[in-house]
């Protein structure tokens, strides 16, 4: 039998609420899939649209972008920014045919160590039908 | 119907009154039916202007080239640019303002108005003629084109052939102009995103399909980055062919360029361009429609644009290009932006 | 190409139990760049530590990359180290193998492969960092204090008694919070009066504090250290110097309204003092509720004004000061009567809130202390007391626990029974939360010794039958339904942060929760600092809080502002945003996107002023040309920790 597929994911985390969030669901050892590959951010509002369209020419089968609660960003409106970006983004990835499942985004605080768990769980769990993503994925 | 003479006189007057350095507009083109553009500084030579359906060009990608221009002049003439505009290259306009691209005293802007027409689609145009040539297109009495071909004189309603944008624009008179030729008629457009159905309507796998044979087609000549008036960066950020090289150019920063995508243009590497420049454009794309029209390929990059100015208008009701004040689509926000898609 | 250090900790078998760190160090030696790698057991440890300084200077390391736990941890550690052995300590990253991967994941062959993927995306990122200094300014040695309630008179008086001049900015006509209003205080039941006035006088005999009552902060500008503040002082119309207390122009005064210091309960001129202590010790003349000024429409006061101490002519004044550190104590108000109708509050009478009976228990209150009601001044024999009025009701009202009621309606009830022996007090309930010194003892002596009848249960219906207020709901203890026909509803309403704190809030640039109280830095390890570097939090406007919390927080948050006062310069860090000006076509974006007005355009360039960047990097995501970035978080680096998080 096959390998089962395991997709690669890269996450944009906010280092205030998502990535303290995804430290707080390690200190309390809740356990998720290792498909995801964090990259801690300052801000979600500090992700550029390019980091996305990157990481898919890159071969990422899901890329996650998490920021704080609206409201509760470090940075005061940071997440709003990011909020509009974001919607942009994958209107325009899912226009072009791209699977709306492979390109997500969360509130996550810091608090929110199950949530994270939750959402990582989730997204691996709807991303291993689609099998890799091989649309945008760079031609060598 | 523009009358030619009224824009004539006014563009002499103020090239007589000294009012600016010169007036950018168009002029006959020995080769084929659209003209070129004229950079007229003389009086006597407004006679060369015209002024027809087949006048597609947006004239403000030269403000880009005038700015250049000045920057590098020691003592530069403050004096303003003529510029001839249809409306929805007065909403370039007003991008550029409110980018701090262009000061309002840089311009003086000749506004005509398209009144119940607007440009012609040669292609459209082609198909109609069934093979025979046009010599030379210009505005009817009543909302049509009289066409020159080797057969004589003949007339077409200009919704017949009016290029795909002008049946959707929402800009048919200028939104801003120093001089208004021609009347600010009302029209009513039912759904100016009317044309995107067509791809909107596909299924997802299908429109994967339709767009990878279109992006597979770039050639990456960066024709449609070269027409745009808002690509007006002096660098590209996704390809670094025009990368800025000063005497203080460290070393340091040469090394720094970022390689977002390979050049070898493949449909992988093209999207992330064509992506790219999208999400650049999206809120303040005005639709002139010059990039798709100069694609050698025939992508219809104008989908990809209208696209998200559609989305900018029902997320976020966010137009691009009528008012110069307003911040910019992704430099602002509203508390109840739609988050729907979050998690 | 840099020459990067790997050391990869096993944290005992918190790392080492889920990855194999050998395996993690040997993929990272052959990874581009990698000049030493190699695993230690605790490399935070003494013995851990010498190995970095070591490797440092012996392989001529010029980046150091520890990959390790959140670098919420030890990243200062590490960097002090590295420092330590003559590197920058910005050439010291720190890869989280643990937290977000070791301990999150069971099956070793794929955590390790994470692992390294999580080094290797740090190791890309730190090949590209600049060394930087921390950015220093100077410090404006001077604090201002945003409310005058028990917590801001706490911070303000640790502040002055410290040695710093302090501003005390307070927006009622006297200072005193709700603390003043109350009657006596659990568990203790000190008269709150009693204590508080003591606080209030040293305030304002105090030589380093800068009283400004009746007075808004309108706008502030400017970094930690060095803040610019305008207050608005608003127009009493009342000479302070000239006025005696006379007490006359309230006799002429021929308005009267609410009077906001007994809740309603009384009413008050539109001339008037809170009430006697208040301090400053002057009279007020509420413009809102005055005939009018602009012209002259009654003019009465001025008329019996023996020393002259009314001026009409008094106008608004903007006041400028500067500050070096800023503490918010705006405190709470009620919830909204509007938004609870449920128990018939604001529609009967003798449905009250807590801070009303407080009032009423008061020895200075409308009563004098005699418990009676307000619809006709008899003295209630069945009180009915509703402690959750709003709180812990996700569906209709707040979430949140309020605190505060359980203690304050145990000594509601308390003092209610000791003012009347023959009544009877009930008390509907979800739980009893008197976490606290003496707490619980106290609330057992309400029930011991005072009889107080503790119902668990929740009200359904509030009517008014028969001159009674009729009280519905259910024991579940007993599962039966209870009736009683009460002369006096006492509801413990929710707190909420005070009205206008959001406004406030915006205008400092401060983040709120999702109740709207002010959010603090860490909710654990930063609990009185705001997000804004400083600025501190200080009493009920960060969370409901009683009065020894409230107490405790302010007197932390003037340590905070000590902290920062009491330094030379400070220093911020320097990953902040850098402008490249050939890329720059001066659009602006950049400067409207960014949170802390730190960007401006300058001969039609963006310029950054480092002082105020955060280095969030919103303003890099919104440039479309990639003119500016955050120092050491580059989109160049992005791209190659990108590369690396999906290579192999």
């Amino acid at each position: 039998m096959a390998e089962e597929f395991e997709p690669k994911i890269v996450a944009f985390l906010c280092k205030w609420c998502s990535s303290a969030g995804s430290d707080l669901a390690g200190v309390s050892r809740m356990e998720y899939p290792s498909n995801v590959i964090p990259i801690t951010v300052m801000c979600s509002g500090s992700v550029s649209p390019l980091y996305i369209f990157s990481a898919f020419n890159k071969g990422a089968d899901g890329v996650l972008v998490s920021g704080c609660h609206p409201g509760d960003c470090h940075y005061i409106k940071g997440n709003f920014y990011a909020r509009r970006r974001i919607a942009l983004v994958k209107k325009l990835l899912e226009y072009v045919g791209l699977e709306p499942q492979r390109f997500q985004m969360s509130w996550v605080s810091a608090a929110e160590g199950i949530k994270y768990t939750q959402v990582i769980k989730d997204f691996v769990q709807e991303l291993k039908p689609l099998g890799p993503q091989k649309k945008l994925r760079r031609i060598q | 119907m523009v009358n030619l003479e009224e824009l004539k006189k006014e563009a002499s007057q103020i090239l007589k009154e000294g009012k600016v350095k010169y007036i950018i507009g168009l002029q006959s083109s020995s080769n084929g039916l659209l003209p070129v553009p004229a950079f007229i500084k003389n009086p006597e030579d407004v006679e060369k202007l015209v002024w027809n359906p087949a006048c597609v060009y947006n004239l403000t990608l030269f403000l880009r080239d005038e700015k250049r221009r000045k920057a590098k002049e020691k003592e530069p003439d403050e004096k303003p640019v003529g510029i001839i505009v249809k409306g929805c290259d007065s909403r370039a306009i007003n991008v550029l303002l409110q980018e701090e691209f262009i000061k309002r005293d840089d311009v003086y802007i000749l506004g005509i108005s398209c009144e119940n027409t607007g440009v012609l689609d040669e292609k459209k145009l082609a198909k109609k003629l069934k093979g025979k040539k046009a010599e030379k297109v210009e505005f009817g009495e009543k909302d049509d084109f009289v066409i020159t071909t080797e057969d004589g004189k003949i007339k077409i309603a200009a919704q017949e052939v009016l290029s795909e944008r002008c049946l959707e624009c929402k800009a048919h008179f200028p939104v801003i102009y120093d001089v208004l030729i021609g009347e600010k008629t009302k029209r009513n457009i039912e759904n100016p995103f009317k044309s995107l159905e067509r791809i909107e309507s596909l299924p997802p796998e299908e429109r994967w399909k339709f767009w990878k044979e279109q992006i597979d087609k770039c050639i990456r000549c960066y024709a449609c980055r070269s027409v745009c008036p808002m690509c007006y960066c002096d660098e590209c950020v996704v390809d670094t062919i025009s990368f800025v090289v000063t005497p203080d150019t460290p070393a340091e920063e040469k090394a720094q360029k970022i390689k977002w995508l390979e050049k070898s243009p493949v449909s992988s590497e093209n999207f992330v361009y064509h992506f790219v420049r999208a999400i650049h454009l999206t809120g303040r794309c005005i639709d002139c429609g010059e990039c798709e029209r100069v694609c050698p390929l025939d992508i219809p990059i104008r989908f990809l644009n209208k696209k998200l100015e559609k989305e900018a208008k029902e997320l976020f009701d966010y137009e691009a290009g009528f008012d110069p004040d307003q911040p910019s689509l992704v430099s602002s926000f509203k508390d109840e932006d739609p988050e729907d898609f979050i998690r | 190409m840099k020459r990067t250090g790997i050391f990869v900790c096993h944290c005992g078998i918190n790392i080492a139990g889920t990855v194999d760190v050998k395996k993690v160090a040997k993929e990272l030696s052959k990874h581009k760049g990698v000049v030493h790698a190699e695993d230690y057991v605790y490399v935070c440890s003494d013995p851990g530590q010498n190995i970095i300084i070591n490797a440092i200077k012996e392989k001529k390391l010029d980046s150091v990359v520890v990959a390790c736990c959140s670098p919420t941890l030890h990243e200062t550690t590490f960097r002090n180290t590295s420092k330590s052995a003559g590197l920058n300590a910005f050439q010291c990253e720190i890869a989280n193998i643990r937290e977000q991967c070791s301990w999150v994941h069971k099956d070793m062959e794929k955590a390790t492969d994470k692992a390294i993927r999580i080094t290797k995306s740090t190791v890309q990122r730190v090949r590209r960092n600049e060394s930087l200094e921390p950015i220093s300014v100077p410090v404006t040695r001077k604090a201002m204090v945003i409310g005058g309630g028990i917590a801001g008179i706490q911070s303000a008086l640790d502040l002055a008694n410290t040695g710093f001049e302090v501003i005390l900015v307070e927006r009622a006509p006297s200072i005193g919070g709700h603390m003043i209003q109350l009657s006596e205080t659990f568990p203790t039941l000190d008269c709150s009066q009693c204590i508080l006035t003591p606080k209030m006088v040293e305030v304002s005999k105090h030589p380093k504090i800068k009283l400004m009552t009746y007075s808004e902060v309108q706008d502030i500008s400017g970094y930690v250290g060095n803040f610019k503040v305008k207050i608005l002082k608003k127009p009493t119309y009342v000479d302070p110097d000239k006025c005696t207390l006379c007490d006359e122009c309230t006799k002429v005064c021929p308005v009267v309204v609410p009077n906001e210091f007994d809740l309603g309960l009384t009413g008050r001129r539109a001339i008037y003092i809170p009430f006697p202590q208040a301090i400053p010790a002057t009279f007020t003349l509420d413009i809102k509720s005055c005939p009018g000024l602009l012209p002259i429409a009654c003019g009465k006061c001025a008329d019996v004004c023996e020393p002259d101490a009314i001026d009409y002519d008094m106008k608004p004044e903007i006041v400028e000061e500067e500050v070096g550190a800023i503490i918010v104590a705006t405190g709470y108000d009620l919830y909204e009567k509007e938004l609870l109708t449920e128990y018939g509050y604001g529609k009967y009478p003798d449905v009250l809130d807590g801070l009303q009976f407080e009032r009423l228990l008061s020895a200075s209150g409308p009563t004098m202390g005699k418990i009676l009601r307000p619809s006709d001044h008899k003295v209630p024999k069945e009180v009915v007391f509703i402690q959750c009025a709003g709180s812990r009701d996700p569906e209709l009202h707040c979430a949140y626990c309020s605190k505060i009621c359980c203690m304050y309606t145990a000594k509601h009830a308390m003092l209610y029974k000791h003012h009347v022996h023959d009544g009877q007090a009930y008390v509907f309930y979800i739980d009893i939360r008197s976490g606290g010194k003496d707490y619980e003892e106290f609330v057992q002596r309400a029930v011991e010794n005072d009889g107080v009848l503790y119902l668990r249960g929740k009200v359904s219906k509030i009517f008014e039958d028969n001159g009674k207020i009729k009280v519905w709901g259910v024991d579940t203890l007993t599962g039966k339904d209870i009736e009683i026909d009460a002369d006096m509803v006492v509801l413990a309403t929710a707190t909420r942060p005070s009205k206008g704190a959001d406004e406030l809030a915006k205008k400092l640039k401060i983040a709120m929760d999702k109740d709207g109280f002010l959010a603090e830095a860490h909710p654990k390890l930063r609990p009185v600092e705001s997000v804004t570097s400083g600025m501190f939090l200080a009493g009920a406007a960060q969370a409901p809080k009683d009065i020894p919390e409230a107490v405790a927080q302010a007197s932390g948050a003037a340590a905070k502002a000590i902290s920062i006062l009491s330094q030379d310069r400070l220093y911020h860090a320097p990953t902040v945003a850098k402008v490249n000006i050939n890329l720059c076509t001066g659009c602006g974006m950049c400067v409207q996107v960014c949170p802390y007005d730190a960007l401006s355009l300058k001969d039609g360039k963006a310029e950054v002023n480092e002082v105020l960047c955060e280095g969030c990097g919103t303003c890099s995501a919104t440039c479309l040309r990639a003119a500016i970035q955050v120092k050491n978080m580059t989109p160049l680096q992005v791209n190659e920790m990108i590369k690396a998080s999906l290579g192999g």
